[in-house]
């Protein structure tokens, strides 16, 4: 089922500024876990993933996951401890056509002479926000019990 | 006067029997297979969202197509984890998978089922302009979604002499290209020098070239004359590039070791491959006897372990077509027995450097074996696993014929990984 970014989502995904990092499991299970600053999400809200290296772990990884359903993670990080996580399932990849080709020209522009080996279409399915202090809200507001007791213990400034 | 009777696979394995069996092999692979073993129909309502403007439309091929006519129908298909499909229209009778318009988008459409959602291959800038003296340049290099094809000559001398191998339509397809198109059977050089300059003016479209044509017998020594064809249009090529070699292939006869260095030394070309077509010297003999009396089986085979040492491991293969080693009356009876003596074959290159791989048989009806059926998709997944098994085992790469560079080899496409 694909979920949503909000509009505050996006435009902190789509700043050039913003810490961009995409999870992937490799043959054996284990993470591949890198920066990726061409990632960013498209007009229809799915996100875009330009893989310049054809031969990349983070590529290869890709591939498995369209062939059999595996999900990847893309962690989002910006200023102001603004910081979500999505994960997603890779469900088409671009290797010509219209939207490839645009974005070969883009990224040799951006970065001189590379190459795309495509590009990556990959359908949001939960949307997490990784705020610490949101995250904190939240657990309390669940777990009442997870916390040390010294935290809640009266101290000189209640005697 | 023969009736057609719809093939109809209930004694096969069905495609989801399949894609249980092996959950080690994409759904997408096996998808790709079958639609290349059974052919495609496009229904009307999929046909009334192509756009001649931007779809690529059937283009002049080697090989003519399982319904033997020449539409004006779409180019191919393309599956999205970027797999190409190279697939024929196909007659009804003979039960293809269907292409219809479903919720706004093609899909292969199988018993009223959605198999999966399809995407039609881009039409290339360069399909609009013709060449200086005046041919379309869609009939001097076809395209496909990553890929040139420059297909030199569309003769094969094996057919003068009626030894043309038996699943091939090569030069029956020639006349009706020439006689429905005004297809030219032989390429100029300077018209295919102008095409390229055209095709690599679109940015991002094309990743190699493959260089093909039929057999040529002629010479001071066997293919001496096909040797100097190549090196001619390989040449005229190589202007448009800045440096010497660039990405491209060779799909040839099997040349000696003097022609295999005038090639690499004077031309740009980067692969070699040589189609032995089918793997054993007896079905090879039967199938292919033009290929057999020129050169024979096992000096095909040396021809191309020697190639390895010119253009390097990696760099050399042999294509099959896979399936006519089941071929009546002479093939293998069994599909274990054919698939176990393939293998086996393959192994024995694969050990000295040559890498083999498969497309799936289409009987057509040019061909000497057109009433024929091909195998089960069963027997295509298992000659996949096992070509790219030998592969991994023989650490040996196929970058030059992969599903980017190619698209017509479901096995290469399971080699993407390595």
């Amino acid at each position: 089922m694909a979920a949503q970014l909000t509009q505050e989502q996006i435009a902190l995904f789509n700043d050039p500024e913003t810490h961009k990092v995409l999870a992937t499991l490799d043959e054996s299970g284990a993470p591949h876990v890198v920066f990726k600053q061409s990632l960013y999400v498209s007009e229809e809200g799915n996100i875009h993933y330009l893989e310049l290296l054809e031969s990349s772990r983070s590529n290869h990884n890709l591939v498995r996951a369209i062939w059999f359903d595996r999900k990847v993670s893309i962690v989002v990080k910006g200023g102001d401890r603004q910081s979500f996580q999505v994960k997603g399932q890779p469900v088409e990849v671009h290797i010509s056509g219209t939207l490839f080709q645009k974005h070969y020209v883009e990224i040799q522009e951006r970065l001189g002479d590379v190459d795309l080996a495509g590009v990556w279409v990959i359908e949001p399915q939960e949307v997490i926000n990784e705020n610490f202090w949101i995250r904190k809200a939240d657990e309390e507001a669940k777990h009442p019990l997870f916390r040390h007791l010294d935290r809640i213990a009266k101290t000189e400034k209640h005697q | 006067m023969s009736v057609a009777v719809k093939r109809t696979f209930e004694q096969e394995l069905s495609l989801n029997d399949v894609a249980a069996k092996y959950p080690d092999v994409p759904r997408l692979v096996i998808i790709k297979t079958d639609v290349q073993r059974r052919g495609i129909h496009y229904t009307e309502s999929a046909l009334s969202i192509v756009d001649p403007t931007v779809h690529q439309m059937r283009s002049p091929y080697l090989f003519g197509s399982r319904d033997g006519e020449i539409k004006d129908l779409p180019e191919s298909l393309l599956l999205r984890d970027g797999t190409t499909i190279l697939v024929d229209p196909t007659p009804l009778e003979l039960n293809p998978y269907l292409v219809d318009l479903v919720d706004g988008k093609l899909a292969l459409v199988d018993n009223d089922e959605v198999v999966e959602f399809v995407k039609l291959w881009p039409k290339p800038q360069y399909y609009d302009i013709k060449t200086s003296s005046g041919i379309p340049m869609s009939h001097i290099a076809s395209a496909r979604p990553q890929r040139l094809n420059i297909f030199q000559s569309s003769y094969c001398h094996f057919w003068a002499e009626h030894k043309e191998c038996r699943f091939c339509d090569i030069v029956n397809h020639t006349k009706q290209q020439k006689n429905e198109l005004g297809v030219p059977v032989r390429l100029k050089p300077y018209d295919v020098s102008e095409t390229i300059r055209e095709a690599l003016k679109e940015k991002g479209r094309f990743t190699s070239i493959c260089l093909t044509a039929g057999s040529v017998l002629k010479g001071a020594e066997l293919f001496d004359n096909e040797v100097d064809f190549y090196i001619e249009t390989l040449q005229a090529i190589g202007e448009n590039f800045t440096t010497k070699k660039f990405p491209s292939e060779l799909i040839s006869s099997a040349f000696n070791e003097k022609q295999l260095a005038r090639l690499y030394e004077q031309t740009g070309i980067t692969s070699y491959t040589s189609d032995l077509e089918v793997l054993g010297e007896e079905k090879f003999n039967w199938i292919c006897p033009g290929k057999a009396e020129s050169v024979g089986y096992k000096e095909w085979k040396q021809r191309l372990v020697r190639a390895v040492d010119i253009f390097g491991r990696g760099n050399v293969g042999t294509g099959l077509v896979g399936g006519v080693e089941l071929a009546k009356p002479y093939g293998f009876e069994s599909e274990d027995d054919a698939l176990r003596s393939t293998l086996d074959e393959a192994e024995s290159l694969a050990e000295k450097g040559v890498t083999t791989f498969f497309i799936v048989w289409v009987p057509r009806p040019g061909s000497d074996f057109r009433d024929q059926q091909n195998p089960s998709l069963d027997y295509f997944i298992r000659l996949s696993t096992g070509l790219h098994q030998l592969r991994v085992k023989y650490g040996l790469s196929i970058d030059y014929n992969d599903y980017r560079r190619c698209g017509n080899h479901p096995d290469t496409d399971l080699s993407r990984l390595l």
